[in-house]
C-alpha cells in the first residue's frame, strides 16, 4: 500500500512540478550568483587571465620599465598585456577580445619626473564586460597611488633622476648609484611607515588535491549551505501534502477503506524523503554540471543526504502536525527553515557568525551537522565527522517521525480540518 | 432479501447539537434507500458514522450481519462510499484516480487496468480516460467519484448527495447508473434533498430532520400517512379562518398546511372525493378554487416537519 500511495504522490508531482522546480531551481540560481559576485570562475576555482591592451605613446625608459614589469612573475600569471597600436587596440576592444586599455600618454615620463603638472594615465574599459574590467580599473588605481607616492616622497630628486634619463648615450652609472644610495636611506627612515606589521596570508595547494582533481571551488563551499536550506522547504512542501489531502477529500475517502492512518502519515514522509533524495541529485548534480564541481566522496555525500532526507522529512512533518493547519505549517516551516538556516550556517559560514552562535547554537543545528559534514569530506578533512553527522541525522529523522505520526493520527482523530 | 445494513439507535452530538438521534433502518441487496432530508438534518452525519469516518456516541452500525466496529476492515471490504464532495486528484486522469483507489481497495496491479475500463466504459467516460480530472466536466467528476467507490465491486454503496451542483442532463445520467447498479443487486444507501430523486430513485425513504428519522417507508406508504392518495387544496381568503372552530372539520379532515390564502388538508376514512369536495365547499369561508392533488414528498415532510422542503 505504501508503494502504491508513494507512486501516486510521485505521479502527482510529476503532473504539477512547478513548485518543487522552484525549490529546485532557486538554491542553484542562488548559489550561481553568490559565486559570481564573490567567486573567482565558475569553473576551475581559479582567477582567469585578464587580458588588456597596453598602447605605449610616451615610448620612454619609464614605460619600457612598466611594460617590462607587466610580464614578469605574479603579474604575467593573472594579466595578460598586449602592446598595440591604439587602433587595432579599440578594434580589440570591439570585439570583444580584451577587457580594457591602457594608454601610457605621450610625454608622460617628462611630466612626472618633472613633478611640476599633474600626469594622467588613460583607461578605457570594455563596457561588453563588467568584472575584468572593473578588476584592472583597481589595479591601476592601486599603480597611480603607488606613483603618487613616490613622486612624493623623491621629489628633490626626480630632476635627477631626469637628466639622468634623458641624457645621451649611457646613462651615469655612478651619480644613478649615488641616487639610488639615497632612495635607499629613504627608505630605511621610512621602514616603520612604508612596512607596518601587517598580517599576512599564503595560499597553499594540497598535493593530493592535484593529483584527484581540481581544488575545492567557491561554488562546492557554498552548495551545501544553500541546498540545506532549500531541502527543508522542498521537505515542507512534500509533508504539506497532508494538509491538501484533508482539503480535498481524499484522506476521508482513504478513512473509508483503512481505517489505520499511519501508511497514510508514512507515505507522506517517504514522498518528502524522496523529493529531498531527488532534489539533492539535481542539486548536487547540477553543480557538478553547471560549476565544475568535483564531489570527492559521492558515497559518504550519499549517506549525509539520505541522513538529511530523514530528518527533513521528520522536522517538517513534526511541526506541521503541531500545526493543525496547512496555513499554520506553511508560516511557522517556513520561520523555522529560515532561522535554522541563519543559524546552521546556511546563508554565512557559521564559523563567520557571532561567537554565541558559532561556539554554542550552529553545533548543535541539524543542518550544520549536514553542511560541515559535506565541507569535511570536500575537504578531506576529519573521516569520522560525516559518519557520525550521518547518524545523529538518522537517529533523529526516525524519532521525529514516529512523533509526527503520533500527532498526527492523534489529530485526524479529532477532526483535523486543513 | 438479505439486509446488508443494519442501523440502529445511532446516535452523535457535537457540543450541545444532536446532529444524529436514535435513528435506526436497514438496507437490503438490490435495494436503494433513500435518506431524504434539507441540508442540515443529519444525512452526513449518518453517513459518516456508517463508513468508520466518525465514531458514533451510541448505537450500532451492523453490516452483512457484522458489527461495524468490531471488524471495520472487512466491513469496508464489503462497503463502497461516494463522498459529498469530490474527493479526486486533480492532477491525475480519470483512469489513474480509478486505478489507484481501486488498488487501495485492495484490487491486485494485473486487475485493476481492468476494472478501471469496466468502469470508465460503465460510466462513458473511456473516451476521457487519460484527461486530467481538473479538465473534466462536474458531471464528469461526480461519475469519476462514484466510480472510484466501485472499483472492487462493493454490495453495499453509500452514496452521500452524489448530484450536488451539476445540470439536469448530468444528473439524469448518474440516476440512471445508480438504478442500474441497484438491479444487479448492490445494497444503496443513497442521501439527497431533492424530492424527485428520492420519488423516482427509491424504493424505500427515510425522511430525516434535525437528526431524527421522522417517517420511513416506500412512497406510498408514506403518502398513505396523509390518509390517501388525494389532497385537497384550498385556495381563498383565509387569513381570519380558524379552522378549530368550523364543525366536525378535523373528525372529517387534517390540515397540511394553513397559509393567508391557501388550505392543504387530506381526508381521513378514504371518502369519496365528491363528498369531501362537498363538505369543503360548506365550510364557513369564502373559497375561490379548489384543486385536487396527488400527495407529494414534500407534502409528507410538510406534514411531518410543518415547512416544506424546500425551505
Amino acid at each position: 500500500m505504501l508503494w502504491t500511495l508513494l507512486i501516486k504522490d510521485l505521479n502527482r508531482a510529476r503532473h504539477n512540478p512547478w513548485p518543487y522546480l522552484i525549490n529546485l531551481a532557486l538554491p542553484l540560481c542562488i548559489t550561481a550568483l553568490i559565486g559570481l559576485v564573490f567567486g573567482p570562475s565558475t569553473r576551475g576555482g581559479g582567477l582567469g587571465t585578464i587580458k588588456f591592451a597596453v598602447v605605449d605613446d610616451d615610448d620612454s625608459v619609464l614605460s619600457s620599465l612598466l611594460r617590462g614589469a607587466m610580464n614578469q612573475g605574479e603579474f604575467k600569471k593573472h594579466l595578460e598585456a598586449r602592446f598595440l597600436e591604439r587602433e587595432s587596440a579599440l578594434k580589440q576592444i570591439n570585439d570583444n577580445k580584451i577587457s580594457a586599455l591602457l594608454i601610457i600618454p605621450k610625454g608622460f615620463t617628462r611630466d612626472y619626473l618633472a613633478g611640476d603638472q599633474s600626469v594622467a594615465l588613460e583607461l578605457i574599459k570594455n563596457p561588453a564586460q563588467s568584472v575584468y574590467p572593473a578588476i584592472l580599473e583597481e589595479l591601476l588605481q592601486v599603480a597611480v597611488a603607488g606613483l603618487n607616492a613616490v613622486a612624493r616622497n623623491l621629489h628633490a630628486d626626480l630632476p635627477e633622476w631626469k637628466e639622468i634619463i634623458e641624457k645621451e648615450g649611457r646613462p651615469d652609472m655612478k651619480r644613478m648609484a649615488d641616487l639610488l644610495t639615497r632612495v635607499g636611506n629613504r627608505f630605511e627612515q621610512a621602514e616603520h611607515y612604508l612596512f607596518p606589521p601587517l598580517l599576512g596570508y599564503e595560499t597553499t595547494t594540497q598535493k593530493k588535491a592535484k593529483e584527484e582533481g581540481p581544488a575545492l571551488n567557491i561554488f562546492a563551499f557554498l552548495l551545501p549551505g544553500m541546498a540545506a536550506m532549500f531541502l527543508l522547504f522542498l521537505a515542507d512542501h512534500a509533508i504539506r501534502d497532508l494538509y491538501r489531502e484533508v482539503k480535498a477529500r481524499t484522506l476521508d475517502r482513504f478513512r473509508t477503506l483503512h481505517d489505520r492512518l499511519l501508511p497514510f502519515v508514512i507515505s507522506k514522509v517517504m514522498l518528502a524523503m524522496a523529493v529531498v533524495v531527488l532534489g539533492s541529485l539535481v542539486m548536487f548534480g547540477g553543480g557538478v554540471l553547471i560549476f565544475g564541481i568535483h564531489w570527492e566522496r559521492p558515497l559518504g555525500m550519499a549517506a549525509v543526504i539520505l541522513a538529511y532526507g530523514l530528518f527533513a522529512a521528520g522536522g517538517m512533518a513534526s511541526i506541521a502536525a503541531l500545526a493543525r493547519n496547512e496555513r499554520r505549517a506553511n508560516a511557522v516551516n517556513s520561520v523555522l527553515v529560515m532561522c535554522l538556516s541563519f543559524v546552521g550556517g546556511s546563508f554565512f559560514p557559521a564559523r563567520q557568525l557571532p561567537p554565541v552562535f558559532r561556539d554554542h547554537l550552529s553545533p548543535l543545528m541539524p543542518n550544520y551537522w549536514f553542511i560541515e559534514s559535506l565541507r569535511a569530506l570536500q575537504s578531506g578533512s576529519g573521516e569520522m565527522t560525516w559518519v557520525w553527522a550521518a547518524l545523529k541525522l538518522l537517529v533523529l529523522g526516525l524519532a521525529l517521525i514516529l512523533a509526527a505520526s503520533w500527532i498526527f493520527q492523534r489529530a485526524l482523530a479529532k477532526g483535523l480540518r486543513a | 432479501m438479505a439486509s446488508l445494513l443494519q442501523v440502529s439507535g445511532l446516535c452523535k452530538a457535537f457540543g450541545d447539537v444532536r446532529a444524529v438521534n436514535d435513528v435506526s433502518f436497514e438496507v437490503r441487496a438490490g435495494e436503494i434507500y433513500g435518506l431524504l432530508g434539507p441540508n442540515g438534518a443529519g444525512k452526513t452525519t449518518a453517513i459518516s458514522m456508517i463508513s468508520g469516518l466518525l465514531r458514533p456516541d451510541a448505537g450500532k452500525v451492523t453490516v452483512d450481519g457484522a458489527d461495524f466496529w468490531s471488524a471495520p476492515a472487512r466491513a469496508q471490504k464489503i462497503m463502497g462510499v461516494v463522498p459529498q464532495e469530490v474527493a479526486l486528484y486533480d492532477e491525475l486522469s480519470g483512469r489513474e484516480n480509478l486505478e489507484f483507489w481501486g488498488r487501495l481497495a485492495g484490487l491486485p496491479a494485473v486487475g485493476v487496468r481492468d476494472r478501471a475500463g469496466e468502469v470508465l466504459e460503465a460510466l462513458s467516460l473511456a473516451d476521457r480516460a487519460r484527461d486530467a480530472v481538473k479538465h473534466y466536466s462536474g458531471g464528469m467528476k461526480r461519475r469519476i467519484n462514484i466510480g472510484c467507490a466501485l472499483m472492487h465491486r462493493p454490495k453495499l454503496l453509500l452514496l452521500d448527495e452524489p448530484t450536488v451542483g451539476i445540470d439536469p442532463q448530468a444528473r439524469a445520467n448518474i440516476l440512471e447508473f445508480v438504478r442500474k447498479l441497484g438491479a444487479e443487486g448492490t445494497a444503496i444507501l443513497y442521501t439527497t434533498h431533492y424530492l424527485e430523486e428520492a420519488e423516482t430513485l427509491c424504493g424505500r425513504i427515510g425522511i430525516i430532520d434535525h437528526g431524527q428519522l421522522l417517517a420511513e417507508g416506500t412512497l406510498p406508504e408514506l403518502q398513505k400517512r396523509l390518509g390517501g392518495d388525494q389532497l385537497f387544496v384550498l385556495e381563498g381568503d383565509l387569513q381570519q379562518a380558524k379552522p378549530d372552530d368550523w364543525p366536525e372539520f378535523h373528525e372529517r379532515f387534517r390540515i397540511i398546511q394553513k397559509l393567508d390564502r391557501q388550505l392543504v388538508v387530506s381526508a381521513h376514512n378514504s371518502r369519496h372525493p365528491s363528498e369531501c369536495l362537498r363538505d369543503l365547499l360548506e365550510l364557513p369561508v369564502r373559497v375561490e378554487n379548489v384543486t385536487l392533488k396527488r400527495p407529494s414528498l414534500n407534502d409528507v415532510f410538510l406534514q411531518l416537519t410543518g415547512r416544506e422542503l424546500r425551505e
